[in-house]
């Protein structure tokens, strides 16, 4: 079983700096998310890690063995590609068995580990079968038995589910995890797919312009994100900024048109602009003469347009001074309000999340 | 496609060995051809008082403008048969495309000395359609010069414009057309302001291999030039001239062929060959309906120049069964030539196998692991390798048997005499066809493949050797065949290079054109058809799967 301790590493190609000092730590029989749009250096480090992208600076171990000198095939890690990599050539147990091959397992071991391992990723009988009969799910299961059967120190998956159909990447990552779970092996993931990340992760990094943004458990990455960047990837946010027009030991008071937000635990001059963010479904539809719960703030605002998406109904308002702001509402009824109406709209004060001055 | 894997000697090792043998087998022959033409009698100052000779030479002078003039001539003939074919193949409903589209290939590994040889059978002098001719009171005399030269070569040369030409076309998304339609241009428009503009880099690339391909051929000016001074035929008569050779005059007249091949060539690669406009096509553009009139016109142009093209090759085969009595054709089928060429030896024939088979495996040993590293390990001295890999091309295959002799026949290494020195230039002359194929098939292969194996703990020679290589198997037999095809009726080198143990066909059939009459050399060029045919036959469905191009 295997941590993994990235120390200082940075790449660049030509004036691209890929990967930017980049530092981490992934426990034993974790499972690591890289979160980004593309070009943020997520795949570069996960490269990085297999052998197939120099360091310029920075060292990889695994333990506390340095790797980032050996050549790749000497690292024993197992990697999982975006486009599966099958060998056209080889049948499916010819796929499986072919990393075992290359460190001379003997015959009938490898025979015993290759079924196991389809057996794991539930492709019992298949082995005969040649990869151009096989779906995209099935190509991708023997992906991963082929990289699990070498019984590798890291599994690296280099958004291994973007080619698949919406509802087989969904129970494909379920049993991502479970398989990872099971066996207790250290996994490495590489996805742009921010709800993937959060389903599947024992902690995630989101990665910007070669460098770490934010490092954290799921719920923390979405619920405290550390910077404005974090907060609009991680899904559909309300990104305010606000003048400071009170400010105390306790926190302080950030206005956006007539609006009045109450930011507890920081400190700000007042008159100074503060950004801060407040996710839509923190926002709860008040009935006329409701009263919020305490320690909830209330808003008022226009209506502009009602999407109802379902499981959701979305709500697109407009604050006093025009400063959109969104809302939605998990299974709730929303008759009786029409476009224009001005709402009265209430939120748990601690589900706002300030940022400091970038 | 490029794939990375830091601190690897694999690409290191390769690129030596390419620049090795490059460097000694081509590069330093070409400076030798080089300075033979800047050194006095002594051999120990430089002057350019050859060049002044040569210069000065109304002779050598008429041979640059003949060479120039054939290859502009032959160029543009090429392109006006090769375009419309292009069209009419690509947008056109022609019956019977896919057989059109492989006998249009076939020119390119015929040997063309032999169509310009089979054009001599029926309209030389004694020519029998010719004497048809005559008989029927046309004043036909003969095809010798510049006209049955530019024939030769537009009609054995044509599919280095058609196919580059055809595949740009089938690459153009046809929403392109349209949109130029949907804002108002007729579909002549369309064409002429769209289509048309977005195939010519591929189809001037094509015309520029074509000029190359003229500047550098011996074989056809030899047959059909008569008096005719041409470029590559006089470097040769001057290397080994009966009276006196005069390496320095062969020199200076290779200086100036291989220099204009190859300025032409880097246009083509520098230039050209990158300016293809890729247009994303998802799949071809559809069929255009026209009239019954267009439509028996595009069958009959496309189908008329192919077969047309092929001709030559029928008649030389039928001819070769048939007798001759000195000079003169009978209609007697006979075996008699076959006879005369295999009856004395069959060396020759021995000789050219085992030449072939050896070259196209030296050519593929050296030619694939090159291709592969331009292809996945590219660097900037990959670039300079790639360069020097594809010059051959361009490189008249009697300057550089030359440029060998010169080198190889004192000194340290001495290869002159042998079959060696043969088959050094065979690989030579081969490699940009071997490097450029393996590049092909490589950019067919996923690199993501190679990193999964690397993965998996096979190092990445071991990765190259028993995952990559068998991946590319058939397409490397595929090249091999089509090396081979190509060697074994090689004739520039060969002519200047060969010993008297070493001759093979075309050389035979060389000597039969000389002096030792019609016969001999139509059994000969009957045979070198066959060696071609029948493994292009073989591995037809091999090039198929593999969509491999002649070229």
């Amino acid at each position: 079983m295997t941590s993994i301790a990235i120390e200082g590493v940075s790449r660049a190609f030509g004036s691209v700096r890929a990967v930017r000092e980049v530092s981490l730590l992934i426990g034993d029989g974790e499972f690591f998310t890289l979160l980004g749009p593309s070009g943020c250096g997520k795949t570069t480090l996960l490269r990085m890690i297999a052998g197939f992208a120099e360091l310029d600076a920075g060292s990889i171990s695994f333990g506390e063995r340095r790797i980032d000198r050996l050549p790749p095939h000497r690292r024993n890690t197992g990697m999982v590609f975006q486009n599966y990599a099958i060998f056209p050539n080889l049948d499916v147990a010819g796929n499986v068995a072919y990393g075992l091959k290359a460190r001379r397992v003997a015959g009938a071991e490898i025979a015993r580990r290759v079924e196991e391992a389809l057996k794991l990723v539930h492709l019992e009988g298949m082995d005969g079968r040649w990869p151009h009969q096989l779906s995209g799910g099935q190509l991708q299961r023997v992906a991963i038995a082929r990289a699990l059967v070498i019984e590798p120190e890291v599994l690296l998956l280099d958004e291994p589910l973007s080619n698949l159909d919406a509802q087989l990447r969904v129970e494909m990552r379920g049993e991502i995890r479970q398989l990872q779970q099971t066996l207790g092996i250290t996994a490495i993931y590489v996805t742009h797919d921010q709800e993937e990340a959060l389903a599947i992760s024992d902690r995630i990094a989101v990665m910007r312009g070669g460098s770490l943004e934010q490092i954290g458990r799921p719920d923390e990455i979405y619920r405290r994100p550390a910077t404005p960047f974090v907060a609009e990837f991680m899904g559909i946010t309300n990104l305010l900024t606000g003048t400071v027009v009170e400010s105390d030991g306790a926190g302080v008071v950030v206005r956006v048109g007539d609006a009045e937000f109450p930011l507890g635990g920081i400190a700000g001059t007042t008159g100074t602009p503060l950004t801060f963010c407040l996710r839509p479904e923190a926002l709860r539809l008040l009935a006329p003469g409701e009263v919020p719960p305490d320690g909830w703030a209330t808003l008022a605002a226009t209506l502009a347009r009602v999407e109802f998406l379902g499981a959701l109904t979305r709500l697109e308002l407009r604050l006093s001074d025009g400063t959109p702001l969104r809302a939605a509402l998990l299974d709730r009824p929303v008759q009786g309000i029409g476009e224009s109406d001005v709402l009265s709209l209430a939120y748990d004060t601690r589900r706002l999340v300030a940022f400091g001055p970038s | 496609m490029r794939l990375r894997l830091p601190r690897d000697p694999f690409p290191q090792a390769v690129t030596a060995a390419g620049f090795a043998f490059l460097g000694l087998f081509f590069v330093y022959p070409l400076y030798g051809v080089l300075s033979a033409s800047f050194l006095d009698p002594s051999g120990a100052h430089a002057t350019l008082a050859n060049y002044a000779k040569v210069f000065a030479s109304a002779f050598y002078r008429a041979s640059f403008v003949n060479s120039l003039t054939i290859g502009v001539l032959a160029t543009l003939v090429t392109v006006g048969l090769a375009v419309p074919i292009a069209f009419a193949l690509a947008r056109l409903p022609v019956p019977g495309k896919a057989a059109l589209l492989a006998l249009a290939s076939l020119p390119l590994v015929l040997p063309s000395f032999v169509g310009a040889y089979a054009l001599v059978l029926m309209l030389g002098r004694a020519g029998f359609v010719t004497k048809a001719l005559q008989a029927l009171g046309v004043p036909f005399t003969s095809i010798y010069g510049t006209p049955g030269i530019v024939l030769v070569y537009a009609l054995t040369l044509y599919p280095y414009v058609l196919l580059p030409t055809l595949a740009g076309l089938k690459a153009i998304d046809v929403s392109l057309e349209e949109a130029s339609q949907n804002l108002g241009a007729s579909r002549w428009r369309a064409f002429w302001t769209v289509t048309f503009p977005l195939v010519v880099p591929a189809l001037l690339s094509g015309a520029l291999l074509v000029f190359i391909e003229t500047l550098e051929n011996f074989g056809v000016p030899f047959v059909l030039a008569e008096d005719k001074p041409i470029l590559a035929v006089e470097a040769y008569k001057l290397f080994v001239g009966e009276t006196d050779t005069n390496p320095a005059s062969a020199g200076v007249l290779g200086v100036v062929l291989v220099t204009a091949a190859v300025l032409v060539l880097l246009v083509q690669r520098r230039y050209l060959a990158r300016r293809r406009f890729s247009t994303a096509a998802r799949s071809a553009p559809p069929l255009i309906a026209v009239a019954r009139g267009w439509r028996l016109l595009a069958a009959g142009w496309s189908w008329g120049i192919v077969l047309l093209a092929l001709v030559p090759f029928f008649a030389v085969v039928a001819i070769s069964f048939l007798q001759f009595r000195g000079p003169v054709l009978y209609a007697q089928p006979s075996l008699d030539n076959f006879r005369d060429l295999l009856g004395r030896s069959t060396q020759p024939l021995v000789n050219t196998l085992l030449l072939s088979t050896l070259a196209a495996l030296f050519a593929a040993l050296l030619g694939v692991p090159i291709g592969y590293v331009l292809v996945r390990r590219r660097s900037a001295l990959t670039a300079v390798l790639d360069m020097v890999a594809t010059t051959p091309f361009a490189v008249a295959g009697t300057v550089l048997a030359i440029g060998l002799v010169v080198s190889f026949n004192a000194g340290w290494l001495v290869l002159t005499g042998g079959w060696l020195i043969m088959v050094i230039a065979y690989v030579v002359r081969k490699l940009p066809f071997s490097v450029r194929s393996a590049s092909a098939l490589l950019h067919q292969i996923d690199p993501s493949l190679e990193e999964a194996s690397v993965n998996l703990g096979v190092s990445p020679v071991a990765t190259f050797a028993r995952l990559v290589v068998p991946m590319m198997l058939g397409g490397i037999v595929g090249g091999m065949v089509l090396t081979w095809v190509t060697v074994a009726s090689e004739l520039s080198s060969t002519v200047v290079l060969y010993s008297a143990p070493w001759q093979t066909l075309t050389v035979v059939m060389f000597q039969a054109l000389e002096g030792e009459g019609p016969g001999v050399a139509a059994a000969a060029a009957s045979v070198l058809i066959l060696f071609t045919l029948l493994p292009l036959a073989l591995i037809y469905r091999l090039l198929r799967r593999y969509e491999m191009s002649l070229l």
